[in-house]
């Protein structure tokens, strides 16, 4: 009676109740760990803001400290280095592809 | 369907082959020679079991989308910061928060220091009165 249970116990686990376990944390992780279309929408547009207001900044705190070398523009942190450096080669290398 | 950052597509531009590893670096942001010779690598260790991830290469070359030419990067930051992104969503939007902050103390020192100038200049043509 037991030995006849096993194999239909085996199968049962396998081909049940493991998808059932996989598909549970699919879904759970899909639920909690992405964003909407308009959440990611929404990032995109900040993300962009963010950057052209950082632009304006550095631009007027570059134009004061011309005006009155007595301002001076607070210390940026390091990550806003790499936020310059490699931005115009990758610029130019994607306006000349846009222009082939 | 509309195009979407956080998808996975294939990266046929710096693709060696159908741009699967290429799209796979992209995505995580892991260095591409590093997917590439981890593949090679768990091909070998799975290559007893009929070569099952070549098909898995090829299965996925032919259900992902190329990646669509407005999700181009504008830069290396922002490729980042997508990558970042699809790591970690909370972050990333508390990244945003954070230059936003950064950007409003900026702006105040330079509309304290305008102000304060200004209010230099009222006081000597007082003085001058």
């Amino acid at each position: 009676m037991h030995e006849a249970l096993i194999p239909i116990a085996v199968c049962a686990i396998l081909f049940i109740g493991l998808p059932w376990l996989i598909f549970h944390y699919i879904t759970q992780w899909k639920k909690n760990g992405s964003l909407t279309v308009e959440d990611e929408n929404l990032l995109d547009e900040l993300h962009a803001l963010a950057r052209r207001l950082d632009d304006r900044m550095t631009t007027i705190e570059r134009i004061v400290a011309a005006d009155s070398p007595s301002f001076r523009p607070a210390l940026r942190d390091e990550h806003e280095e790499d936020f310059e450096l490699p931005r115009s080669p990758e610029r130019t290398v994607r306006t000349r592809r846009r222009e082939h | 369907m509309t195009p979407r950052r956080t998808r996975f597509y294939l990266d046929k531009q710096n693709g060696k082959f159908l741009g699967v590893c290429a799209g796979i670096a992209d995505y995580t942001g892991i260095d591409v020679l590093l997917v590439r010779v981890g593949f090679v690598l768990l091909n070998f260790a799975t290559g007893f079991f009929g070569g099952f991830g070549l098909i898995a290469y090829f299965v996925v070359a032919w259900l992902a989308d190329k990646k669509p030419r407005e999700l181009d990067y504008e830069d290396r930051e922002d490729r980042k910061f997508w990558q970042k992104v699809r790591a970690r969503p909370a972050n990333s939007i508390r990244d945003v928060r954070a230059s936003f902050r950064d950007i409003d103390r900026r702006l105040a020192d330079v509309e304290t220091h305008i102000t304060s100038q200004n209010r230099r200049l009222a006081d000597e043509i007082e003085a001058l009165r």
